[in-house]
């Protein structure tokens, strides 16, 4: 017991100090010109993918759902962020017309009913949380109470993703089509293309990724973690133990639902630009090899994988464009058939080598 | 008219020839007494006979006496003329060929070489308004008799919808004539297309003749001529023109019926064949590929290279190599034989590429499903990005044999051949599948090894082996769908994405494990497919939700279609 607290306290101080300097001295050195604007936008941007691999870690690493669904819900929290930030171009755009360009384009001279809400900040966040939540509440109740499970539900939650990204590569689905939205010019009054406005929005993901990560951490320490591990190890023990566990799964399915929701709606002001080529099964999948990479099961893990395999990819995409695809799937295999644990595991890895090695020639 | 006058009184020899000549005489001979005849009556007459004939030399002929192409020749002694005309291009006095009415041939001197002339030094024949008129008729109707079926029937629908009373006739001739069926139909058609813009009795006629071919095409003009039936007052007329639209509607509801049964058929045919590997590498083994799509790319590029091997060879961008692969420059039928050798080598070559990624990577992972998709996602990346370096990213074309172009119309319902050759070909590989795995000692084997790996194991199964086989056997099947899609659209390294999805829904619809269940859910999904694309008019819209129906129907079946029935609790 007295072992587990100290390893408690080495994470809680570990986790304060790497928060601390995210959250205080890496936005300082930036406005003291130390650490440059673009690189606080790239790690930005790794943030956000750490609230999508943590999303993906919380269902298949804590309760054994491989869902190939967490891109759809990443990128319709930023399918409603963009569709705010496009009303908040105003007659800035192209055609200087109040409406978005890309309707202009299509031929419309007023703005669409269901478009109109969307200059509200408060609408646009609160359809953030709503509607992902309420799409992965209704296709959770179907998958889950017909008990589909494993690789079926991988497979589902995968044709999901695809119907939906073919859906908005449509012109006429009014959201769009191929080239999504972009051109963003101000968000809550601020412009988005000053260095303030990009550090302030860096600032707000480490918090709510530290928030994410805090509040987990605690949910796993309850009777509602343990549950929930437990339907990972043995599904039909927990269901003989009396545990509806159909409500318990479809609950994290919302919840990781809603993380990595919030996580795309922090991406698209940072990164400028969404489309529908975010929502397809592929980019699921990249999220899983984040956290495999990382080491899913654990909450650190899915972070590093994001960030580390986000800053391989931004370095291969420049030093080696072609091969990017070959190291990434080579990762995957190399990590899935050797290395199961992922980053995190490696310590006590080579702990145990070590152990093997030196108990060797004393015995 | 003087220089014809001359002409006359010169040749006198060769006019007795043209005045003996009998009715049925040559078409060329026909235009040579209609430049002599002295009267005009007489030329149109002439030239009115030629309607309807076929022969090659009227259209040139004709053509060139409109256009002043057509003229006298004095030979240099003064002593003969010849009727020439002048054709070819002209060499740098401006002078040209010249060729000889009567026979077509070239003109020949004294020392028998061809005779250049200048147009602007002879006398061209001469014509007028009427006679224009006269040879433009049968210029128009000409075309009615072109020796190509499909160019015949091209004119015929011209004629016939430029709705000009004055053909009928000639319509009227050429359709006496006809041996065609297709061509006798299309003149029925023009006819009572025609007969819409003449007498009331026509018209009647018209309409029904219409209502018993199903004419598609002339639905806007029936509807125009009932129209103004109707403002002028003649019941009778408009509802036969109403009995014509309604039989037509009938049968275009009929077509799309058929046509959208027939799309559906093959589309699931193509699923189908694309699945089979699938469901036996997921539904009988139990191991997700998601590596199976590139699997269709390797046989499909297998197919790409075999053609380029019997045509002129192909430099593929091997890793940046430029590799030459020489072709052995085949032609006619053994070219076409192409594919015929492609099938086993798409089928091997993915085969093998399957061998090779269940030795190195899926053996390790038989017991850990979820973990299987995720290190055959990395291997189908690697597998794309490979594809790309050897072939380039561009897509490829495959040509298709010349059996596997064309249709076959029956009632204007058209069937592609290779449409047809696809649902056949589903049907031979379901038989031969079906014949491997419950009529040989291997597919004896594979079962068992399904059912219970163990007891296998313990009964002296090399279980090892007969995983490698049927995981080769799964991929090469894989391989046979990319040689037949190869066939239908594009082959580009990422062509396994768009079927994996599909291959995936099917296997899961029909009921992991049963390769019956896949069969009915491959055509039921292409039929629905089809169906709503025809009903909604929106190919993508239709396959969403097509999606959607298949996640609401395992709400109902959370299996399949098919259960396979087991005491495990975790399966």
């Amino acid at each position: 017991m007295s072992s587990l607290s100290t390893r408690h306290k080495v994470e809680l101080i570990a986790a304060g100090f790497i928060s601390l300097f995210f959250i205080v001295i890496f936005p300082l050195l930036n406005a003291h010109g130390m650490v440059s604007d673009f690189t606080i936008n790239l790690w930005g941007k790794y943030l956000c993918y750490a609230l999508l691999a943590i999303s993906v870690d919380l269902l298949w690493g804590y309760t054994g759902l491989l869902s190939l669904g967490q891109a759809l819900f990443f990128s319709l929290g930023g399918y409603m962020m963009g569709m705010y930030l496009m009303r908040m171009i105003g007659d800035l755009g192209q055609y200087h017309k109040p409406i978005p360009d890309f309707l202009v384009f299509l031929g419309w001279t007023e703005l669409p009913k269901f478009w109109k809400p969307f200059s509200s900040f408060p609408f646009a966040f609160s359809l953030i949380l709503l509607l992902p939540g309420l799409l992965a509440l209704v296709f959770g109740f179907l998958a889950f109470r017909s008990r589909i499970k494993g690789v079926y539900f991988s497979i589902l939650t995968q044709a999901l993703t695809y119907g939906a990204s073919l859906m908005f590569f449509r012109n006429d689905m009014l959201m769009g089509g191929n080239n999504g939205f972009t051109d963003f010019k101000f968000i809550l009054g601020h412009d988005l293309r000053s260095a303030t406005t990009q550090r302030g929005l860096f600032i707000v993901t480490a918090i709510v990724l530290l928030l994410v990560y805090t509040s987990l951490r605690l949910l796993s320490h309850t009777k509602f973690g343990l549950v929930q591990r437990a339907i990972r190890d043995g599904e039909n023990r927990v269901l003989f133990s009396g545990y509806a566990t159909a409500h318990f799964k479809l609950f994290i399915f919302v919840i990781a639902a809603l993380i990595a929701s919030i996580g795309g709606a922090l991406y698209v002001p940072q990164v400028g630009i969404i489309n529908p080529s975010e929502m397809t099964p592929d980019k699921s999948l990249e999220a899983v090899v984040w956290c495999a990479v990382g080491g899913r099961g654990t909450l650190v893990g899915p972070i590093i994988g994001a960030i580390s395999i986000n800053s391989l990819k931004s370095w291969a995409s420049r030093a080696a464009p072609d091969y990017w695809l070959v190291i990434l799937g080579g990762l995957f295999v190399v990590v899935v058939l050797l290395l199961p644990g992922g980053i995190v595991s490696i310590p006590a890895r080579l702990k145990s080598l070590w152990q093997r090695v030196t108990r060797q020639p004393s015995a | 008219m003087r220089t014809l006058t001359r002409f006359f009184s010169i040749n006198l020899l060769f006019l007795a020839t043209l005045v003996c000549a009998s009715a049925a005489q040559a078409p060329r001979d026909t235009i040579i007494e209609a430049i002599l005849a002295k009267d005009k009556a007489r030329k149109i007459e002439l030239i009115g006979s030629l309607v309807g004939e076929s022969d090659e030399a009227i259209k040139p002929l004709l053509t060139a006496w409109k256009e002043d192409g057509l003229f006298v020749y004095q030979t240099p002694e003064g002593s003969v003329s010849i009727l020439v005309m002048l054709a070819g291009e002209k060499d740098a006095n401006d002078a040209q060929a010249a060729l000889r009415i009567d026979n077509g041939q070239p003109l020949l001197d004294a020392a028998g070489k061809p005779v250049h002339l200048v147009g602007g030094d002879l006398t061209a024949v001469e014509h007028d308004a009427e006679l224009r008129g006269a040879m433009k008729n049968v210029l128009d109707l000409l075309a009615l008799a072109t020796p190509d079926v499909v160019k015949r029937i091209q004119a015929i629908q011209a004629v016939g919808f430029s709705q000009d009373v004055e053909k009928i006739p000639a319509l009227e001739k050429r359709l006496a004539l006809e041996t065609d069926s297709g061509a006798r139909k299309s003149l029925r058609e023009a006819l009572a297309v025609t007969r819409l813009k003449a007498s009331d009795a026509d018209k009647l006629t018209a309409f029904n003749e219409l209502k018993d071919l199903h004419s598609l095409s002339s639905y806007d003009l029936i509807r125009t001529a009932m129209r103004d039936a109707e403002k002028a007052g003649k019941p009778e007329l408009a509802e036969a023109g109403a009995h014509a639209l309604k039989a037509i509607d009938l049968h275009r509801t009929k077509i799309n019926f058929f046509g959208t049964l027939f799309r559906g058929l093959s589309l699931g045919s193509i699923l189908l064949i694309v699945a089979i590997g699938l469901a036996i590498t997921f539904g009988l083994m139990g191991v997700i590929n998601m590596a199976h799509g590139e699997m269709i790319a390797v046989g499909a590029y297998t197919t790409y290279l075999v053609e380029n091997i019997f045509g002129t060879g192909i430099t593929i961008p091997f890793f940046g190599f430029s590799l030459p692969i020489p072709g052995i420059h085949a032609t006619g039928w053994f070219y076409q034989t192409y594919f015929m050798v492609a099938l086993p080598l798409s089928f091997l070559t993915a085969a093998l590429v399957g061998i090779a990624l269940e030795r190195s990577i899926i053996r390790f992972l038989y017991r850990r499903p979820l973990e299987s998709l995720l290190a055959t996602w990395g291997v189908s990346l690697l597998l794309q990005q490979a594809l790309k370096l050897m072939f380039g990213s561009n897509n490829v074309q495959v040509s298709s044999p010349s059996y596997l172009s064309g249709n076959w119309t029956i009632d204007d319902i058209t069937f592609g051949w290779n449409r047809i050759f696809v649902i056949g070909f589903a049907g031979l590989i379901v038989f031969g599948v079906w014949l491997i795995l419950t009529k040989t000692s291997l597919g004896l084997l594979i079962r068992s090894v399904m059912q219970n790996r163990n007891m296998a194991s313990c009964m002296g199964v090399r279980t090892e082996r007969v995983n490698m086989l049927t995981f080769g056997l799964g991929s090469g099947l894989a391989g046979l769908a990319g040689a037949f899609i190869s066939q239908i659209g594009n082959v580009g390294p990422s062509l396994g994405q768009n079927y994996i999805v599909d291959c995936f829904m099917t296997v899961v619809v029909g009921g992991v494990g049963n390769l019956a269940g896949t069969i009915y859910s491959a055509l039921g999904i292409g039929l629905v497919d089809q169906s709503l694309q025809q009903i909604l008019l929106n190919p993508v819209l239709g396959k969403i939700l097509v999606l959607v129906a298949i996640i609401l129907f395992l709400q109902w079946k959370p299996s399949g279609l098919f259960v396979t029935r087991s005491r495990n609790l975790d399966d």
